[in-house]
């Protein structure tokens, strides 16, 4: 019936058609589901306990959620490309490690820079082990994973380390400027508007996706795709890195235990902002929200007087609800 | 030279080995220009090897490749691209989780300076996608969609508008007919013939006569490796390329059923 176009009638039609193409397009942001789990958790908590939107609680949920979410960032991009990195956990802990060792010796910017180099040095031997043996990265990185926090023990011997460097990262990173924000906040804003950009603007991104979706038709028009992946894993690493010495310079003391876990939370973060666990779907905004919802939860519960241990069961029920939601959404395209 | 200017494409004595099988064995292959090869033979034949070699996935063990006159070590699928030479992969030539723009300019994407970056042209993409679709008479509303909701003709026919797009010289079609419907199989067809026409020569990879029958110049059939012959169609009968492909019997010479010529 949909034939009769272009009629007199068109006039009246015009307007619903409008509206619902606009409605269908903003159904077909990949962000969709996550803009909708966010508005909900938010009014939710903010009924149970205004406070929970005061400027200072903002604040106080988005210091953890710019550190997730900037690792959660990293493991999108390379979920994206169709591989995982469980590792990133590990390289979070060793990277702040590194940096304050590092910071006792010269200034705390080439000591930032090297820690990342170290970090960057670790998704290079994570995408070649990959790309190389073929193993699965999830297989792959839980050796890494082992390995470098392994490692970590190792050289501490399960002590922690204090920092003693000079304030000038820490100032930069962490130190309060207004109320309880902190310029980490703002590098995550930062960070995610150049990764969403890479993903969405340029040739590489679209390479990211194609190696993603199918590998076969990548290489076969062209694609360079183990340097789309490698050149992921060291992206993704090199964030995790960054999150890694922003929570350092904020606690100021390195511990083997730093950061345990945290993989499968930026996983969950990813996944909650729409990321295909398959590859080849997935989007940068909705990561870091996904990251910003899980440390929203962790403060919401608190303030309206759960115990903090239901914070897991929490967080697992909004994974699933969410990983089906997205699903849904996007059923005509997977 | 002038003799060598008929040919588009010229394989020399190609073999190549996966281990101890011999895929290849000493295979003689051309294309000539503004011609439709149709590639026959059974699986495991040596067809998607020899077309591998050509469209840079694979390098041959030995053998020499002349493309458009000029002698050619055709090292990575994007080389390939660069000299003209597309190829259509049965099932694998589009990504269904990438928008059909995103799909047609993938490995060539267009863009745009600003400052000292390179950013997607995203409203040329859109564009010329539009117009590609169109010209192979497919209607979406928008090329913003994603490529999964497209059926598997529609498919075939942006790969191969895609190829024109970017002004192949030569095409190479993968088992293009297969899981089509009849109709979608004729409009595939048709766009072969289009193509060919536009001055691309074409190569036609099927295990089934009939498929290639209607839109071939010539074939070459493909057996264990060997170059076991070659028809020129002409009045050929598709039963008798059938059944030359089902015995593996050997054709002597260049088969040639036509009248005249």
């Amino acid at each position: 019936m949909g034939s009769n176009k272009g009629d007199s009638k068109n006039n009246n039609k015009e307007q619903p058609e409008l509206k619902e193409k606009l409605l269908d397009k903003i159904k077909k942001q990949p962000e969709f589901g996550v803009v909708i789990v966010f508005i909900l958790i938010t009014t939710f908590f903010t009924i149970l306990n205004p406070a929970f939107i005061r400027l200072n609680n903002i604040a106080g949920f988005l210091t953890r959620g710019a550190e997730l979410g900037i690792m959660a960032v990293g493991i999108a991009f390379l979920m994206i490309a169709g591989e995982f990195d469980l590792s990133v956990s590990s390289v979070y802990a060793f990277s702040g490690f590194l940096f304050i060792v590092i910071a006792e010796q010269i200034h705390s910017i080439p000591a930032f820079f090297l820690a990342l180099v170290v970090a960057a040095f670790i998704g290079f031997i994570n995408g070649n082990i990959v790309i190389r043996t073929k193993i699965p990265s999830f297989i792959a990185t839980l050796g890494s994973m082992w390995a470098v926090r392994g490692l970590l023990l190792g050289i501490t011997g399960g002590t922690s380390v204090a920092y003693t460097g000079d304030e000038f990262m820490p100032n930069i990173l962490v130190r309060y400027f207004y109320r309880n924000f902190r310029p980490s906040h703002i590098w995550f804003i930062i960070i995610v508007i150049f990764m969403s950009v890479l993903l969405k603007q340029t040739r590489y991104g679209n390479w990211v996706f194609a190696t993603g979706g199918k590998i076969e038709v990548a290489r076969s028009l062209g694609v360079s795709v183990n340097k789309v992946k490698v050149i992921n894993f060291i992206l993704c690493a090199v964030l995790a890195g960054i999150a890694g010495i922003i929570a350092i310079t904020r606690f100021r003391v390195a511990s083997a235990a730093f950061g345990r876990m945290m993989e499968l939370e930026a996983i969950a973060s990813a996944v909650i902002g729409g990321t295909l666990m398959t590859g080849g779907y997935g989007t940068i905004i909705g990561a870091a929200l996904g990251a910003v919802i899980m440390s929203m939860l962790r403060s919401g519960l608190v303030m309206v007087g759960a115990p903090s241990y239901w914070y897991n069961a929490f967080v697992g029920v909004i994974l699933i609800v969410a990983a089906i939601v997205n699903l849904k959404l996007m059923k005509d395209i997977a | 030279m002038a003799q060598n200017q008929d040919f588009l494409v010229k394989m020399k004595n190609i073999s190549k080995s996966f281990g101890a099988v011999k895929a290849l064995k000493n295979v003689d292959f051309h294309v000539k220009r503004n011609e439709i090869v149709g590639l026959l033979g059974d699986n495991g034949a040596g067809k998607s090897t020899l077309i591998k070699i050509l469209c840079g996935v694979l390098q041959p063990d030995e053998g020499e490749i002349f493309f458009d006159g000029e002698r050619l070590d055709i090292k990575s699928p994007r080389e390939a691209r660069n000299k003209g030479i597309e190829t259509v992969h049965q099932d694998l030539s589009l990504v269904d989780t990438m928008q059909i723009d995103r799909n047609m300019f993938l490995g060539k994407e267009p863009t745009k300076k600003i400052g000292p970056f390179r950013f997607l042209d995203k409203k040329r993409m859109r564009q010329e996608s539009s117009r590609v679709v169109g010209d192979v008479g497919i209607k979406v509303r928008d090329p913003d969609e994603f490529v999964a909701i497209l059926s598997g003709g529609e498919r075939q026919a942006i790969s191969i508008g895609r190829s024109v797009y970017f002004d192949a010289k030569l095409l190479i079609l993968d088992e293009p007919l297969r899981a089509l419907s009849v109709k979608e199989q004729k409009n595939v067809l048709q766009h072969v013939k289009d193509v060919r026409d536009g001055g691309t020569s074409v190569i036609f990879i099927s295990h089934n006569v009939y498929h290639a029958h209607e839109v071939t110049d010539r074939y070459v059939i493909l057996n264990n490796g060997f170059k076991q012959g070659e028809i020129l169609k002409g009045d050929c009968p598709p039963e008798t390329v059938s059944e030359y492909v089902a015995t593996g019997e050997e054709v002597d010479e260049v088969l040639d059923c036509s009248i005249e010529l």
